[in-house]
């Protein structure tokens, strides 16, 4: 997938300016970004969920820009998602395998959705509401999962549980973008950085990239991302 | 098109189990079973004099004196209470972002808008058909019922009750908030109350104009028993338009809204101004009230270019009364009939004369009377009168009902609000246990 030159404007704000990277097919791409860098806005024009007043996006060499496309390559998961509260998990559970014909049981078991099928939707913890968060954008086989702060309210195993899944997906051949802003989380996960901050790419490219050229060897994706913005 | 069922069913669900929606169904329960007690109770009462009397008889028809006031709460339930049932289909979508979730789905915005629509539709059929006793129990009491008159009403509500929806879903995709639409809704809604108001008042001439086309003075048609093909085809527009509108606004996808926005509202009002010219109204009462008598109408039918000059505020009872017993009858005849309101000198100069004019030649007369405007038209049109019922056969449906009115009270203030309330706990419950397995 190709980025080209997307821009951004909210009236005279500009959220995001010529954001330009590209998205190999076995990458876990992490966008990395304070708040309010542009990392949900960039999400959304990927997906589809806004249209950007610049800039075009390709798949596989060809122009991807209608949502009714898109939809069929990507999947996301939006942060700001309320799913239904008055619904119980599995009525959930059950409308999406109902209209995608798609069940992966493997998914409900690592996401441990079972154990709380019988709640109501607004009575689940944050960590709960997130993995049915994940449930919904996973649940399917589209090629690009893209997961907007997919990580925030997980505790430390329930994280490392998530992580292996999305490797494990990864390695099955499906790209992920995720956008993160605790920089820990997305050291652990990801492959490919691009570091977005006031809706600018300040530096993009793998770890070893990024060492080259604001690090050196020891340096953390921390320290880095510090450079990068000085 | 086994997706866009289970989307559909899941729509039906959300609108039909509603602690709004359950809310609302027990006050229509209680504000027709109020409507219909009082209005049986004042229909009994008036009919024991006409009972022995065939000429006062003819009065008495049920759907005016009965299936109206029954309805007419509906009305203020419509616009007041439905669209914080209806807002909701959209907006608390749009503020949890499901709509994300819903699109990502292989459904289209089409199929998800069109899912909503139908779910409030079978919502407003749920809520007409609880009148439904209404109409076993004034049948049981002996009552008749005139078929025709009381399908054209019920439809007049339906259609009314899916402007409601358009306009409550137009406002939920306009307002991030529940609150700000559903104020903007109801805003919209009581505007058409305050164009009559001003009209009736006789405020401005604008006004008047305007308020022809006020969703309220177009659902009296369905009121007085007139099957207006203008009507039914000014509700579809409007209800089309705001649809068009919402779905405008809720597609994230799409470039130039406003141009869009802009071509529909220009569109629709071009269409309405179309409308506005189309006149094709029947008279479906069984007394014909709306009607002049057979041969009146048959005679005017053959008037060519007829024009009338009114020298009369529209203010004037005079006018309103002619208006009521002459104009409105015989636009349901002759559409093409050119009706001018004097202004200015020319008004004050000869306040309270009517001209009427046929090919050139004119008379004049101060009368708003039928028996004297029907002789100067015809004899300027140079055609007789033939013979014809000049009297419909209407013997009129007066009916004394005795001590039975408490079935009416238990049925709609305890049997159907405790009803739907067990309903939706029984779901409910039915659920929990479901879950708990």
């Amino acid at each position: 997938m190709k980025i080209k030159n997307i821009t951004k404007r909210y009236f005279r704000t500009v959220a995001l300016d010529k954001v330009s990277f590209e998205v190999s097919g076995d990458a876990i791409t992490g966008i990395i970004g304070p708040n309010g860098a542009g990392k949900s806005t960039l999400l959304d024009i990927i997906t589809g969920f806004q249209n950007p007043d610049e800039g075009e996006i390709y798949f596989n060499d060809r122009p991807l820009m209608a949502f009714k496309e898109k939809k069929k390559v990507l999947s996301y998961m939006p942060e700001h998602l309320e799913i239904y509260p008055d619904y119980y998990v599995d009525d959930f559970i059950r409308f999406i395998h109902r209209v995608t014909r798609y069940v992966d049981t493997d998914l409900i078991e690592v996401l441990n959705l079972a154990k709380v099928k019988n709640k109501k939707i607004r009575y689940l913890s944050k960590g709960y509401h997130q993995r049915l968060k994940l449930f919904f954008a996973l649940s399917n086989t589209k090629k690009i999962v893209v997961l907007d702060e997919p990580f925030d309210g997980f505790d430390p195993i329930q994280l490392i549980e998530i992580l292996e899944f999305i490797r494990a997906e990864n390695r099955k051949g499906r790209t992920f973008i995720l956008s993160i802003h605790q920089i820990y989380d997305a050291e652990k996960i990801c492959n490919h950085y691009v570091l977005l901050n006031e809706g600018k790419v300040l530096t993009r490219g793998s770890m070893q990239t990024l060492k080259q050229t604001f690090g050196d060897e020891s340096s953390s994706l921390e320290q880095i991302f510090m450079r990068a913005i000085q | 098109m086994r997706s866009f069922l289970i989307l559909s069913l899941k729509e039906i669900k959300d609108t039909f189990f509603s602690k709004t929606a359950l809310l609302f169904l027990v006050l229509v329960s209680l504000i027709i079973g109020y409507g219909f007690f009082s209005a049986v109770g004042l229909y009994s009462e008036q009919s024991m004099a006409a009972v022995n009397n065939l000429l006062y008889a003819r009065g008495f028809e049920p759907v005016p004196g009965v299936f109206g006031p029954t309805y007419g709460g509906l009305f203020v339930l419509f616009s007041l209470f439905l669209p914080f049932v209806i807002i909701q289909l959209v907006s608390l979508e749009k503020g949890q972002n499901t709509f994300s979730i819903l699109t990502q789905l292989p459904f289209s915005f089409k199929d998800i808008l069109t899912a909503k629509i139908i779910a409030s539709f079978l919502f407003l059929l749920f809520v007409l058909m609880l009148s439904l006793p209404c109409i076993i129990l004034w049948r049981l009491y002996g009552g008749h019922i005139p078929l025709n008159e009381l399908i054209l009403l019920i439809s007049g509500y339906l259609l009314y009750g899916m402007f409601v929806v358009s306009v409550s879903f137009f406002s939920a995709s306009l307002f991030d908030s529940t609150a700000n639409a559903s104020i903007f809704s109801i805003f919209l809604i009581i505007s058409s109350w305050v164009i009559d108001f001003g009209s009736n008042m006789n405020m401005s001439q604008a006004l008047s104009s305007i308020s022809a086309w006020t969703v309220t003075k177009v659902l009296k048609y369905f009121e007085n028993g007139i099957l207006s093909f203008t009507a039914v085809m000014y509700f579809v527009l409007v209800c089309s338009t705001f649809f068009v509108l919402t779905y405008i606004l809720l597609r994230f996808d799409l470039k130039g809204k406003w141009r869009s926005i802009s071509s529909t509202v220009i569109l629709s009002l071009l269409a309405m101004f179309i409308l506005s010219h189309i006149a094709l109204n029947i008279d479906v009462t069984e007394s014909h009230r709306n009607s002049f008598p057979a041969n009146i109408s048959r005679a005017l039918k053959k008037v060519p270019n007829l024009e009338i000059d009114i020298y009369m505020e529209k203010g004037d009872s005079r006018f309103k009364d002619y208006q009521r017993s002459f104009l409105k009858k015989l636009s349901l005849v002759k559409n093409d009939v050119k009706v001018k309101m004097m202004t200015g000198d020319e008004l004050k100069k000869s306040y309270g004369l009517f001209v009427y004019k046929v090919n050139g030649k004119s008379e004049k007369t101060y009368s708003n009377s039928e028996q004297e405007i029907f002789p100067i038209i015809f004899g300027l049109a140079g055609i007789s009168v033939g013979h014809g019922s000049e009297k419909t056969n209407f013997p009129g449906y007066p009916l004394v009902v005795k001590g039975k009115l408490s079935v009416i009270r238990y049925t709609y203030y305890l049997l159907i609000p405790f009803g739907m309330i067990l309903a939706f706990v029984a779901k409910e419950i039915k659920l929990r246990r479901r879950f708990k397995k």
